[in-house]
């Protein structure tokens, strides 16, 4: 018994010293800034001099910025400039922007997140419903008017602005200008191409795609919608709608007249050794593909996709942008900095480095932007694009949709069978899954 | 006569350390008394909380407030940071109430000597004791904290999060709170259509691989090691170490070059295929195939485990067991019949089920290898070769469904657990089992 009691007694010193009482400071110190802040704002203008005023960093202030591995060039140079202006520390955490919301998801309460990060506006539904971001508010007029008006919608949420847009994305046709001399306006113009030069003991074929992957597969049933009321209403899905019916049939009709593979097959990185070892005459793909094909130096141009049915094909898009976090210690430095690395100067700036298209419109109708014929292809597209819907569920999206586009491609399924079970699938995740 | 025993005992009920003072032990007992006041103060403001937020699970949600032009987060309850801290004060509670009980029983022994004529021990000695024949126990103390805080703790907080609704898109803090939903989890998962449908062939699927996984990785290297063992079979180490190799490569090298070797159009294996004149198979992309390449590719895998294994025991039998049986003029199926395979299922019998347990739970193979693909339409959130564990991986990590992952995850505990039980009570009889009927 003795042994047991030392034993406890040794047991209970460690506990005692190991726990301290955190406590959750802070927050009022916030909010006594924004109030003296706004209290300098009335009182120094109307909303007319927005664009003229500063928001206040807090005193000592200190930044975290997520952002993925590729843009580091452009962040590192942002932050400095901007450390040179304001005197505030810039601090750069390597985390992927399609992981970021998961991230801040766990570490944003728990006081460890960034205090300004960025993510696909597809996320923002979660990011908003979890409230993980704060609204962009004080520089919100200036975001509205100087970027397009595609980006802004999609970093909104419920008709609230969030995000300080930067960047767009979506996907376009890529093709060998060697292997085929005028791109193709219409799907039917590639299947006719298709005859003459597919050659599948040889891999050599006429277009190819991520075949399994619904992000590339949407501008097939962009004849549909996936959610109304611009993606924002999570009771009407437009997936078995006729348009996407019938595009959904012809997509299946593809498979023997372009592309007779299972699509499983169908790799990123096969389409990349197919198409810089010039057996692939056309690529459906994003701009983050443009680095590998020029440094295999294929001589290759970009152009929209092209239509389908007679319908012009509307692709997923995605903007990303800045986020302030909530829980961020400066959220007023942070408001500063997310500002800063979204103005048109910024964006030209990730351009420059990175190639990211920007958002903002000045910028987009810039020289250097406008005289790539590459990024003219990019913004062609984009602006017939779609941006993807960003309610949380468009989570459950993906996997069964994936499924009945993979069920017609492989096995033959009827497009209407498929899609009715697809969407009746994405209805019970929505509806069934959490209980009441 | 039980004077000083019953004193001290009462005493340290009423204040830790007053008995360990009356027995004049003075370091200890002052020791005793500031660790109970440090437990008050920290439990005090405390323990309020944390009960009422274990049961509650918060009840005011943030918000946001607008101050002017600008946005300004309003403090809510975060019902998991709430659970969490919950169940960190409760533990901590419990320990406290073990060591209060200790230092009763420990002033009622010493009250005991000094009855009995004694003098209770001097700080020094009691020091010298733990540091002496107690020294085991001191340093054991560590690791049981480790395991108390770091492994029995989140298993509870996992266990808890099935019972609550903690999941996307409505339920996910700390803008929404999460809320105790009982059995409604679970069933869910065994009466919603789409969730049993999909649990039900993940299950079954499940069992399936674990068998044939097992089977196949057990017999295999059993067959390796009986012929690398043949008398006259020369070089004898180069095989060994060849059959080695694919156990010593990291599987998250080799299974992703399978992955691509396995593709069906432009895979080598196909390719070759296409040459011998062959028709090419969907490895990767048919639901059946997939299966089919799984388990062959986790046979390449397990086969040198097994056979390492294998190749130990047959060294153990001895020689002139063969010796004798061939004295008796048996045959070489014979022997290898009535010797050699009790023998080695003997000693691996229970490895057996650890591997099956094991197989169970196979992440790598299934996650690196197909990623549970090739899709499947009527699943939910689940494809043709997923397993329970890669299924529960994407549950949470691709769709946040917490509350139904963790189910999953209390359900494939129940089986492991079971194989695990029956595994130890089989050994335990083994050693006591006559081996040679």
């Amino acid at each position: 018994m003795k042994k047991w009691f030392a034993m406890s007694l040794i047991t209970a010193l460690f506990i005692v010293s190991a726990c301290g009482g955190a406590n959750n400071g802070g927050n009022a110190e916030n909010a006594a800034n924004a109030t003296n802040e706004a209290a300098n704002n009335t009182a120094g203008s109307t909303n007319e001099a927005a664009a003229e005023e500063e928001i206040k960093p807090e005193d000592g202030a200190k930044l975290l910025v997520w952002e993925s591995k590729e843009e580091r060039p452009f962040v590192e140079a942002i932050a400095k400039e901007f450390t040179d202006k304001y005197g505030i520390e810039v601090k750069f955490e390597e985390v992927g922007a399609a992981d970021q919301v998961t991230k801040l998801t766990t570490d944003g309460p728990a006081g460890l997140g960034a205090d300004v990060v960025v993510f696909p506006h597809d996320n923002l539904g979660r990011a908003v419903t979890a409230g993980l971001v704060l609204p962009n508010d004080f520089y919100e007029e200036i975001s509205r008017s100087e970027n397009s008006e595609i980006a802004v919608n999609a970093v909104s949420y419920d008709g609230t602005l969030y995000g300080y847009p930067r960047s767009i994305e979506t996907y376009a046709l890529f093709y060998n200008k060697a292997l085929i001399s005028e791109a193709p306006k219409t799907f039917d113009e590639i299947v006719e191409f298709a005859k003459t030069f597919n050659d599948v003991p040889n891999n050599k074929y006429a277009l190819m795609w991520d075949v399994g992957n619904f992000y590339f597969n949407y501008p097939f049933v962009s004849g549909g919608y996936v959610y109304g009321d611009n993606g924002q209403n999570k009771d009407d899905i437009g997936l078995n709608t006729e348009g996407a019916i019938s595009g959904l049939a012809y997509y299946g009709s593809l498979r023997n007249s372009i592309l007779p593979l299972n699509s499983g097959d169908i790799t990123y990185d096969i389409k990349k050794g197919l198409f810089t070892s010039g057996t692939l005459a056309m690529d459906i793909n994003g701009p983050w593909t443009i680095a590998d094909y020029k440094s295999a130096g294929i001589d290759f141009g970009v152009v929209q996709i092209p239509s389908i049915n007679g319908q012009p094909a509307s692709s997923f898009s995605g903007v990303k942008a800045w986020y302030v976090n909530q829980f961020s210690k400066y959220p007023n430095a942070a408001r500063l900095f997310a500002n800063f690395a979204a103005t048109k100067a910024a964006q030209l700036k990730d351009f420059e480095l990175t190639g990211a298209i920007p958002a903002n419109t000045e910028a987009t109708n810039d020289a250097s932007v406008q005289s790539d014929e590459i990024v003219k292809g990019f913004v062609a597209q984009f602006n017939q694009s779609t941006p993807m819907p960003s309610i949380p569920e468009m989570a459950n999206v993906w996997s069964p949709i994936a499924a009945a586009f993979s069920d017609v491609w492989n096995s033959g399924k009827d497009a209407k069978a498929a899609l009715d079970n697809a969407v009746q699938q994405i209805k019970d995740a929505n509806n069934g899954t959490a209980a009441k | 006569m039980n004077r000083h025993r019953s004193t001290a005992a009462i005493l340290s009920l009423l204040v830790m350390g007053l008995g360990q003072l009356y027995n004049r032990q003075i370091i200890k007992g002052l020791i005793m008394l500031a660790v109970e006041a440090a437990a008050l103060m920290y439990f005090i403001p405390n323990i309020g909380r944390a009960v009422w937020g274990i049961v509650t699970l918060g009840e005011k949600t943030q918000g946001l407030e607008k101050i002017g032009k600008i946005s300004v987060r309003v403090e809510g309850d975060h019902s998991i940071f709430l659970l969490i801290s919950g169940l960190i004060t409760i533990f901590l509670l419990v320990i406290f109430i073990i060591i209060y009980v200790m230092n009763i029983r420990d002033a009622y022994r010493n009250g005991k000597q000094r009855d009995e004529g004694a003098l209770p021990a001097s700080f020094r000695k009691t020091v010298s004791y733990v540091l002496d024949r107690n020294f085991p126990h001191l340093m054991l103390t560590l690791p049981v904290l480790g395991v108390l805080f770091l492994t029995i703790m989140p298993i509870i907080f996992m266990v808890m999060l099935a019972f609550t609704n903690y999941a996307s898109p409505d339920h996910i803090p700390p803008a929404k709170l999460v809320d105790w939903v009982g059995f409604q989890t679970f069933a869910n998962l065994l009466t919603l259509k789409t969730w049993s449908h999909t649990f039900i062939g993940v299950f079954t699927w499940t069992i399936i691989w674990a068998v044939i996984a097992t089977v196949t990785t057990y017999f295999g290297g059993l067959l390796v090691a009986l012929l690398i063992e043949q008398k006259g079979i020369r070089f004898k180490k180069l095989w060994r170490t060849l059959f080695i190799i694919p156990y010593a490569i990291p599987q998250l090298i080799s299974l992703l070059v399978m992955r691509n070797l396995f593709n069906g159009q432009f895979g080598p294996i196909n390719q070759y295929l296409g040459y011998f004149g062959m028709g090419k198979l969907p490895w990767l992309t048919d639901p059946f195939w997939a299966k089919v390449t799984v388990i062959v590719v986790n046979m390449w895998v397990g086969i040198p485990v097994s056979m390492v294994l294998i190749l130990g025991v047959l060294t153990a039998i001895p020689k002139d067991l063969y010796e004798a049986a061939d004295v008796d003029g048996a045959s070489g199926i014979q022997k290898f019949r009535i010797i050699t395979i009790p023998f080695v299922l003997f000693s691996t019998a229970p490895i057996l089920i650890t591997q099956f347990a094991g197989n169970i739970n196979n992440f790598n193979v299934i996650f690196l290898l197909t990623n549970g693909d090739p899709v499947k339409g009527d699943y939910q959130f689940a494809g043709s070769t997923d397993l329970l564990v890669t299924w529960l991986y994407k549950l949470t990590l691709n769709n946040s469904q917490y509350n139904m992952a963790s189910a999953i995850g209390i359900i494939i505990f129940a089986i492991v657990a079971t194989f695990s039980i029956i595994n130890y009570r089989r050994s335990r009889s083994f050693k006591e089992e006559d081996m040679i009927q």
